[in-house]
């Protein structure tokens, strides 16, 4: 139908590590339309206080400034976050946002 | 668009629907019943078609089956006359040979004397020269015909007349008889043997179950015509006989005898009488049940037609409202950036604000150049993370403040430090890129600070670089966050453009390449600066264009 968003999917799945860190892996596109799926998934993990969160991003196929904006407020909240296996792309737009080293993704 | 203004157009609305549903479900009614209808019609001609058939079929076969029982019974009884003339032909033969013996006659007569089949109840022997004296010898009972003198004579006449079987009916209440007389052709002698039979006192006589003409009504009738008072016996049925009949005439000496057969049941069997009724009611059945299904597909049918009117009814509504929540954005969008741009002499400033293709939202993106002392200027574009009123009040918060500080900070590091405490991200996840770009028209000089922002493009005589410097935190992630300016000096002619994410960003494209592919498209044709942003938005933007985009530049005139 016209005037209607095109459909992008994302998908999460939650797990632990041995220390109890919440790892996230996220599929699909996070944009505007998706980034709400994450965040629902993860906000009521993040209050339990994980010793750590992880965002596995191997299989993210683009992610825009809102999931960016997301993992940075994750970042501040969570003991210890971590960006894992970010795409040179996604690697290279957190760069040019300043927010390598805030994400520790040195570029 | 005010409240009242709403409701009534959602009134409006629903009154239209409502109208258009109420004209089509008429229109659709009318079709629905038309196929139940032909379904009835057809299924009811051909079941009343099938069982005229099947009717006539029976009615044809029954006829042709009842003539051939009748055709049976007339030869069975045409069969059985000429034992009753024998024993006539031979008590004349007798009396001619004894001269009237009568003696003789009533001893050969007491044989065919009496109850029981081939027997009469009376025999006689009678002179034809003188009938009214009566019979010269009689066994058994009296013959009736002797009554009556005037009867006897006239009967005897004709018998005299013509040599043969002659029969008379003697039907008269009571003690109904027939009567049959012989006469040689001769007539030397003069003798005729008569003899009669007792009918049945009321002429009615069943036949017996194990009769092969068991089932069938019969009559049988004296002489050609079905006359009651002709009626010799029947099994009780009155005339005329009830149910299909037949008639057939089986000649009896100078008369005939009428036999009429009919029945009421079916004698090809049940099944045939019953078959046109079994079609009747089967096809009825089979019409109904076929009327009933086409009732329900038929009314299935304009219900999922219904439905789908209903959904491009709303559908088409939802693009209108869309459309007119699109206008609403960009309207609130416009009055959020700037209306017009400072006009400073030496330089030409231009900006293009483009809402992504999708979307009712209001963005985040913004665009700014203000206009400060000492011919200097402030160009602004920055671009606040998601979108809708609160994407859009943060963009208003911040686009304000920077006009507020802008008097007091010469170095946009600085104003950027002050804007960071504004926003934190921790309170509702936003975040902001910003570009400042500090302008000293007069001294050509370019001052850029970026929180988290892309740098912009300077281009200068067909060639065009991204002034990148040091990029600092975007707005929103750290209070008091320090940002570090680059100065460059501008070239005669110098076009600085900045721009937000929406006019390079493609999906699955490296962000060096986008950018790579901005910096060839700025300096491939030399063009007026506003048809430059125009032209870079319509080659630049991304086929899905979800993005707004916002575009700030400036130019050196003199």
């Amino acid at each position: 139908m016209d005037g209607l968003e095109p459909e992008r999917a994302a998908s999460v799945d939650v797990a632990r590590d041995a220390s109890g860190a919440v790892i996230v892996t996220v599929r699909g596109d996070l944009d505007l339309s998706t980034v709400g799926i994450l965040q629902d998934r993860v906000a009521p993990l993040l209050e339990r206080d994980p010793p750590g969160l992880i965002v596995d991003a191997r299989e993210l196929r683009f992610a825009d400034s809102s999931a960016i904006a997301l993992w940075v407020g994750w970042s501040s909240a969570a003991k210890r976050f971590e960006l894992r296996n970010p795409s040179p792309l996604l690697r290279r737009v957190i760069a040019g946002m300043g927010l390598a080293e805030k994400l520790g993704v040195g570029s | 668009m005010s409240l009242s203004d709403a409701a009534r157009r959602d009134t409006r609305f629903a009154r239209e629907v409502a109208q258009r549903f109420a004209t089509r479900s008429r229109r659709r009614s009318a079709a629905s019943l038309l196929w139940p209808a032909t379904t009835l019609i057809i299924g009811v001609l051909v079941t009343a078609a099938l069982a005229v058939i099947a009717q006539g079929q029976y009615s044809r076969n029954e006829k042709r089956l009842l003539r051939l029982r009748v055709r049976d019974a007339g030869a069975l009884i045409a069969g059985s006359l000429p034992g009753l003339q024998t024993p006539l032909a031979s008590g004349v033969e007798l009396a001619d040979a004894t001269n009237g013996s009568v003696r003789k006659f009533e001893r050969f007569a007491t044989a065919y004397v009496g109850t029981g089949p081939g027997r009469f109840a009376s025999l006689s022997l009678w002179k034809l020269s003188s009938p009214q004296r009566g019979p010269v010898a009689v066994a058994g009972l009296a013959p009736k015909l002797a009554q009556s003198k005037s009867n006897a004579s006239a009967f005897f006449a004709t018998v005299a007349r013509r040599p043969g079987l002659k029969v008379m009916g003697l039907l008269a209440a009571p003690d109904p008889r027939l009567g049959f007389a012989y006469a040689t052709s001769g007539l030397g002698s003069g003798y005729a043997v008569y003899g009669e039979n007792r009918l049945p006192a009321n002429r009615r006589s069943r036949l017996q179950s194990s009769n092969q003409f068991a089932g069938l009504h019969y009559a049988i009738y004296l002489g050609a015509d079905q006359r009651a008072e002709d009626l010799l016996t029947t099994d009780g049925a009155r005339a005329p006989l009830p149910g299909r009949s037949y008639a057939v005439a089986v000649p009896f000496g100078n008369t005939a005898l009428t036999l009429v057969m009919s029945t009421q049941h079916s004698l090809a069997g049940s099944l045939p009488q019953r078959l046109p009724w079994i079609i009747v009611i089967g096809g009825a059945l089979l019409t109904l049940v076929a009327t009933a299904v086409t009732g329900v597909l038929v009314r299935r049918r304009r219900g999922a037609e219904q439905l789908a009117g209903r959904l491009e009814s709303i559908a088409s509504e939802n693009r209108k409202l869309y459309a007119e929540q699109r206008t609403i954005a960009q309207t609130l969008q416009h009055a959020l950036l700037p209306d017009r741009l400072p006009q400073i002499p030496g330089v030409e400033t231009s900006a293009r604000y483009q809402a992504g293709e999708h979307g009712v939202d209001i963005g985040g993106d913004w665009y700014d150049a203000i206009d400060l002392p000492d011919h200097r200027l402030l160009l602004v574009v920055g671009d606040v993370t998601g979108r809708g009123l609160q994407a859009a009040s943060m963009m208003a918060r911040l686009r304000y403040a920077i006009q507020a500080y802008a008097n007091d900070h010469d170095d946009p590091a600085t104003l950027l430090t002050r804007l960071s405490d504004l926003i934190k991200v921790a309170d509702n996840g936003q975040l902001a890129t910003i570009l400042c770009a500090m302008i000293d028209v007069g001294g050509r000089e370019i001052r850029v600070a970026s929180a988290g922002h892309l740098p912009p493009l300077l281009i200068s005589d067909g060639e065009a670089e991204f002034v990148t410097g040091a990029v600092g935190l975007p707005i929103g992630v750290e209070g008091d966050a320090s940002y570090a300016s680059i100065a460059v000096s501008a070239p005669p002619d110098a076009t600085l453009l900045a721009f937000t994410d929406g006019l390079v960003e493609h999906r699955g494209e490296h962000l060096d390449d986008s950018l790579e592919r901005l910096r060839r498209a700025a300096v491939a044709r030399d063009l007026p600066l506003p048809d430059l942003l125009s032209t870079l938005i319509r080659e630049l933007q991304s086929d899905a264009a979800t993005d707004d985009i916002a575009i700030v530049a400036l130019r050196w005139t003199d």
